[in-house]
């Protein structure tokens, strides 16, 4: 077996060893379950308000969920992926460039014939595969709830859109996957091993998109997207900032999927810019040299 | 209490000497500055097309044009609280684990409890220190915040601005102190250093912006864009008998919100600077017989916090060796 595949199986038994990645990948496959029954109760009791609106002849216009997509209910999925999904790619990559430099084994292993790249790209791709298995555990088990909901299975078109949008999630997940390792690989303490990529992250998904369309910097909890200002300089803000804020490009790409009505923008070029974007970190992994693998922390 | 004194004061001098605090800091006062930039340029491009709508407007020769949009300087600060209640919290967390993971790491805490100090004094005198760290950072922030009001905002700061300003600073020095005892509690507790600030990094999230997040989610008015209410055209009377008939579902909906001291926080920052237009320019009596609540529960929160701090960081949790 050669040195990628190896590094690949031992990060899989590492990560299944490790408590703390554990309760992270349960902590997001349960939220992004319990997000499908949330989406649930809460479109029910805004029909019932509706039909209590509607009662007291207070309004004749239609409700406006009916004809909405049964994945619908499925929508704040995409939201749990931005924060958590990608908080526990961050540890998960982290962990794992910091584990031989904390354990003191990378001389050790660096002993054996295998390369730094395809030791930390083994890594990257036993760590796929952990977010592979979450992702698609946790949207296996939100078809099954949104089946239950609705009262029958999800059409051909609904499953492979969830299948979709599992894979666009595992796309966004790992780069955070490889900035985790670039800052458990090169960072000099554990606590900045961490740190940086999480504000890489905070600035990706607060600051770019405030600074684009003038949207608060919490917006991205709220279920309804705020209109993006126009004119004045933001269009030209919006068109350098777009391309970076890689979360807002997942959240478009998730929303065209899920059949949210309030999904805009082009889906393509989402898709191309977050795929760019993994590819470049694949490279940047790569490229890492044995000096930096072997490199003591100062902790 | 002297022992206590003196942590306190080490801890200062260590936060001083850490580059990555200033970092943090310099981080938090950027992202506040861009906030304000952009709501102010958000402002005058809404200006801009409202201008230009007066214009065509009176062309048309229709000579009763609407209202036009008012600035209130303060609300321009809106952006500038939410990155300190999530982006703050989040390195409150990171200084408070890195104040008992330096000590472990570097073996001083085993020299420092070898000294006759009190049962409580390392934890309550590390979160002393950090304390006033926050508080030289909040007040350095409402001055950086004060001035990007004043210049790029275009905004007159008189008496009503300087004391909004001044008690949502309290709020938020508050809100600071709360997560660094959270994290000094949960690293001094965790076997080891680095579990402690992901266990304490996993309470944000989940506190910080999940709970919110759920809470925004459940409610009916917040599910299309403009307002359910507003979508069909329903008056704020109407909405309100409409949603007596589901005050079960929007208790359960508060409750999970204000279960999330973030909330509580963000409402009292909110009022007290008159971002939430139902406490903009009014006098602070009015606004406080509504905030003493949630302003009660931060103080009590952050309390109970630094208790749970103190009482965690004891000899044996904090020389307990990893397995």
């Amino acid at each position: 077996m050669n040195g990628f595949l190896v590094s690949a199986r031992h990060e899989l038994l590492a990560t299944r060893r490790s408590r703390t990645a554990s309760i992270l990948v349960i902590v997001f496959v349960a939220l992004v379950l319990a997000s499908a029954v949330i989406g649930w109760i809460t479109t029910r009791t805004v029909t019932d308000v509706y039909e209590q609106i509607r009662a007291a002849g207070m309004t004749s216009a239609p409700n406006p969920f009916s004809g909405a997509s049964p994945l619908y209910f499925a929508r704040n999925s995409a939201i749990y992926v931005v924060l958590i999904g990608c908080l526990m790619a961050i540890v998960l990559g982290t962990e794992a460039g910091l584990r031989d430099r904390r354990m003191r084994t990378s001389d050790l292993v660096l002993t054996r014939p295998v390369s730094a790249v395809s030791r930390l790209l083994g890594q990257f791709a036993g760590l796929g595969i952990v977010v592979l298995v979450a992702l698609a555990v946790s949207l296996a088990a939100s078809w099954v709830v949104i089946a239950a909901i609705t009262g029958g299975p999800l059409s051909a078109d609904e499953t492979l859109r969830i299948v979709g949008f599992g894979g666009i999630s595992w796309v966004l997940l790992m780069a955070f996957v490889g900035a985790g390792i670039l800052g458990g690989v090169h960072s000099r303490h554990e606590t900045a091993a961490l740190l940086a990529p999480i504000l890489v992250w905070s600035a990706i998904t607060f600051v770019l998109p405030q600074v684009g369309t003038a949207a608060r910097p919490i917006a991205l909890l709220n279920p309804v997207p705020s209109v993006a200002a126009t004119g004045g300089g933001f269009d030209l803000a919006s068109a350098i900032t777009g391309p970076l804020a890689i979360t807002e490009q997942y959240k478009r790409v998730g929303a065209y999927l899920l059949q949210d009505p309030s999904a805009s923008g082009s889906a393509a070029l989402a898709v191309m810019i977050l795929l760019t974007v993994l590819i470049g970190m694949f490279a940047v992994v790569g490229v890492t040299s044995r000096r930096s693998l072997r490199r003591a922390l100062d902790d | 209490m002297t022992d206590l004194l003196v942590i306190a004061g080490r801890e200062i001098r260590e936060r001083r000497r850490d580059p990555l605090l200033l970092v943090l800091i310099a981080f938090l006062a950027l992202a506040s500055i861009v906030s304000v930039v952009v709501a102010a340029a958000a402002f005058r491009t809404e200006l801009d097309a409202y201008t230009a709508y007066v214009s065509q407007l009176l062309a048309s020769g229709s000579s009763t044009p609407p209202a036009a949009p008012r600035l209130f300087p303060m609300q321009l600060l809106r952006g500038a609280v939410e990155y300190v209640e999530v982006l703050g919290a989040l390195f409150a967390i990171v200084v408070g684990y890195g104040s008992v993971a330096a000590e472990r790491r570097r073996g001083t805490l085993d020299l420092v409890l070898s000294r006759p100090i009190g049962r409580f004094s390392l934890g309550l005198g590390k979160l002393l220190g950090l304390s006033a760290v926050w508080g030289i950072v909040v007040i350095s922030l409402a001055v950086v915040e004060t001035i990007a009001l004043a210049t790029v905002g275009g905004a007159s700061i008189g008496l009503y601005e300087l004391r909004g300003i001044a008690l949502a600073t309290v709020v938020l020095w508050l809100y600071l102190v709360f997560w660094s005892a959270v994290a000094i509690g949960i690293t001094a507790l965790a076997r080891r250093p680095s579990t402690g600030l992901i266990v304490a990094v996993a309470v944000w999230l989940v506190v910080v912006l999940i709970l919110p997040q759920i809470g925004d989610t459940m409610d009916p008015d917040n599910q299309v864009p403009g307002g359910l209410f507003a979508a069909l055209q329903i008056q704020r009377t109407d909405e309100l008998s409409v949603m007596a008939h589901f005050a079960g579902f929007d208790g359960v909906r508060n409750a999970i919100e204000v279960s999330s001291i973030e909330k509580h926080t963000e409402r009292l920052a909110f009022a007290f600077l008159g971002i939430k237009d139902q406490y903009n320019q009014q006098p602070l009596s009015a606004v406080w017989a509504d905030m003493w609540p949630y302003a009660l529960t931060l103080v009590a929160a952050t309390a109970l916090v630094t208790v749970g701090a103190a009482l965690t960081t004891t000899r044996r949790t904090l020389q307990r060796r990893d397995s």
